[in-house]
């Protein structure tokens, strides 16, 4: 499935990766006032086997929110443990965080950054998007993890505050039926 | 209809609290739903702003509007994090538990113009029902948890009782059969033991007689017969058998001395025999018998004692105790190879009215598979005839019949410490708080 994509596909939809991920990393930016840097996004198509190896890491929280509109699927992200604190403080939060309060800045920071992930790329592509509200999801707490798709393309891109150590990932994950609506656009634009 | 009056008939009627503000918070428009639900005189005000209206979160609603001008993107507020942004009464005035509403809000961009946001909507969406369900799901789940903890300490408990049972049955039985046994055995050493006096006197006269007879034939000046009782006597061995006969009987004396301090050890584990109970200093006792073992002690160990100042009188068999402490001591002073130390401390445990002793070593230590069953009768580590592997079950039975507790820890090549607590006032009935 991995050559769902073809070279020009996969260039152009990594090129409007890198604009909308870097809005998104303006957004947080701002928001906290300090740098925050990102990494090359990452396009690749993954069985449900491979999905679950993303869910793996027990030094990180994950939250999950839905899209709809022209594309579904769901936004991923995943934050590290570590300097969730610093992030507290520079976003105002009452410091020591409680159990409530910690998952409200991690909703908060997946918001944010799902959000303008998500927009920027919908709206390059033309596709209307709108997303729903992020809550927190525990890999581990999952009854069944067995998947009813064969394969999904995910979008993934690290974004990184260096001053506070912390470090988080935004996967956008497709359902199957949207890949090809994906690329319709995609051929519309590169045309 | 024409759209816009179907539209406002339709936002009417929506289950959802709807409000549009501007940039400096000013409400542009609010529904039914939420408008019927602020106080009267606040619905009532011109140019509401939304941050005069709710002053209490007015820092959570500026900071969440600012984000969404700000970052032209949504923003949720969740009932687990924020219960009440706005101080709506619960939709269950009458019936309902909760005085508040839950509410989970959206905040998102509703005009843009080239990526600036104008104006923002909120969404508030009641709840309640919702988080009371949670919430008493929650409170259930924590009741279960403490159940099923509780239980687990029950068990636990039942266990240990079990237990503990089991080992005073086994305790028991084998005093019976100890009681048994030392009746039994008490009779013939009784006779054996008389016997062997009486034996001792015989042998004494006996052998007086062969050396007076002896002297007298010599005496009589007839070689012959000298000779043939010089012959006679040193055929039958007779100055060997002189010289061994008393030893054989002072020996078997003894061996029957040991016999019968084993049937009295017997009989006490067996509670056959009983001194006299009386208010005693423990303190005491110990001196006393530390004095006793000293010819043991004094070449093992350094003994070093700890009494607390305020130790109170014991209602106890104080011999029996004394007995207790000795074969202690004694361990204590068998375990250790060279030189060691021997410590002594006695405490008084106010709170639950009772006395403890530690008696430390620092020897050879128990090895841990051996610890389960030092208690046991006739289980020892010493060499044959060295120990008869009553010591410490003679101990155990005293001070269970104290309704004291004894318990040990080793560790092997460390040393040993044995503890014992003893109620002040073993008469007065046990209370347990946790079962009654």
């Amino acid at each position: 499935m991995n050559n769902v994509l073809n070279e020009d596909q996969r260039d152009a939809l990594q090129e409007l990766m890198n604009i909308s991920m870097g809005r998104a990393a303006n957004a947080l930016a701002r928001l906290i006032g300090t740098k925050v840097s990102l990494s090359i996004p990452r396009i690749v198509a993954v069985t449900p086997e491979e999905f679950n190896q993303i869910l793996t890491n027990k030094q990180s929280c994950y939250t999950r929110q839905s899209f709809l509109g022209g594309v579904k699927g769901e936004v991923l992200t995943i934050l590290s443990e570590q300097g969730c604190c610093s992030i507290a403080e520079l976003m105002e939060f009452e410091l020591p965080l409680n159990e409530d309060s910690h998952n409200e800045l991690l909703l908060e920071l997946a918001n944010i950054l799902a959000g303008a992930c998500l927009t920027g790329f919908s709206e390059q592509l033309d596709l209307n998007t709108k997303l729903s509200m992020p809550t927190v999801f525990v890999p581990e707490k999952r009854l069944q993890t067995q998947a009813n798709w064969a394969s999904t393309l995910l979008m993934e891109v690290e974004f990184k505050v260096e001053a506070s150590h912390f470090d988080s990932r935004v996967v956008i994950c497709l359902e199957s039926l949207s890949v090809d609506t994906l690329l319709t656009s995609l051929g519309a634009l590169l045309e | 209809m024409t759209e816009p009056i179907l539209l406002n008939n339709l936002v009417s009627r929506l289950p959802l609290g709807i409000c549009v503000v501007d940039k400096n918070f000013k409400v542009l428009y609010w529904n039914d739903f939420f408008k019927d639900r602020l106080d009267h005189q606040q619905g009532e005000q011109a140019d509401p702003n939304i941050l005069d209206i709710f002053p209490q979160q007015a820092s959570l609603l500026k900071k969440k509007i600012n984000n969404v001008f700000v970052l032209n993107n949504s923003s949720f507020s969740y009932w687990e994090h924020r219960p009440h942004p706005f101080a709506f009464s619960s939709s269950r005035p009458i019936t309902g538990e909760e005085t508040l509403m839950y509410q989970n809000i959206e905040f998102f961009p509703l005009e843009t113009k080239n990526n600036e946001v104008n104006s923002v909507g909120l969404i508030v969406q009641d709840v309640t029902e919702l988080a009371s369900y949670y919430q008493t799901q929650k409170r259930l789940s924590v009741e279960l948890e403490e159940e099923h903890a509780a239980l687990s300490r029950l068990n636990k408990k039942l266990e240990d009782a079990q237990n503990q049972l089991l080992q005073s049955e086994k305790m028991a039985a084998i005093g019976q059969l100890a009681a048994g046994i030392a009746h039994e055995i008490n009779n013939p050493i009784g006779f054996v033991n008389s016997n062997l006096q009486c034996l001792k006197e015989h042998t004494e006269r006996l052998t007086q007689l062969v050396s007076f007879f002896t002297k007298l034939v010599n005496k009589t000046a007839e070689p012959r017969y000298q000779d043939l009782t010089a012959e006679m006597l040193k055929r039958q061995q007779y100055d060997f058998i002189a010289e061994d006969l008393p030893e054989l009987i002072e020996d078997s004396v003894q061996g029957i001395d040991r016999v019968s301090e084993i049937v009295k050890n017997l009989k006490t584990f067996s509670h056959a025999d009983s001194s006299e109970w009386q208010w005693a200093d423990i303190r005491e006792g110990i001196d006393n018998t530390i004095k006793i073992a000293s010819n043991q002690l004094k070449y093992k160990a350094n003994l070093s004692c700890d009494y607390a100042t305020d130790l109170p009188l014991v209602h106890c068999q104080p011999m029996q105790l004394n007995q207790v402490f000795l074969n202690l001591l004694v361990n204590a002073s068998q375990a250790i190879d060279e030189r060691g130390e021997i410590f002594v401390h006695v405490r008084h445990e106010v709170k639950l009215k009772s006395v403890t002793v530690k008696i430390t070593d620092t020897g050879s230590g128990i090895e841990s598979h051996h610890i389960q069953r030092i208690f046991e009768p006739f289980f020892t580590t010493k060499p044959v005839g060295k120990g008869t592997g009553l010591g410490l079950s003679l101990s155990y039975s005293i001070i269970k019949k104290h309704h004291g507790e004894i318990s040990v820890t080793s560790e092997a090549g460390k040393g040993t410490c044995f503890t014992i607590t003893l109620p002040i006032d073993c008469s007065e009935p046990e209370v347990d708080d946790e079962v009654a």
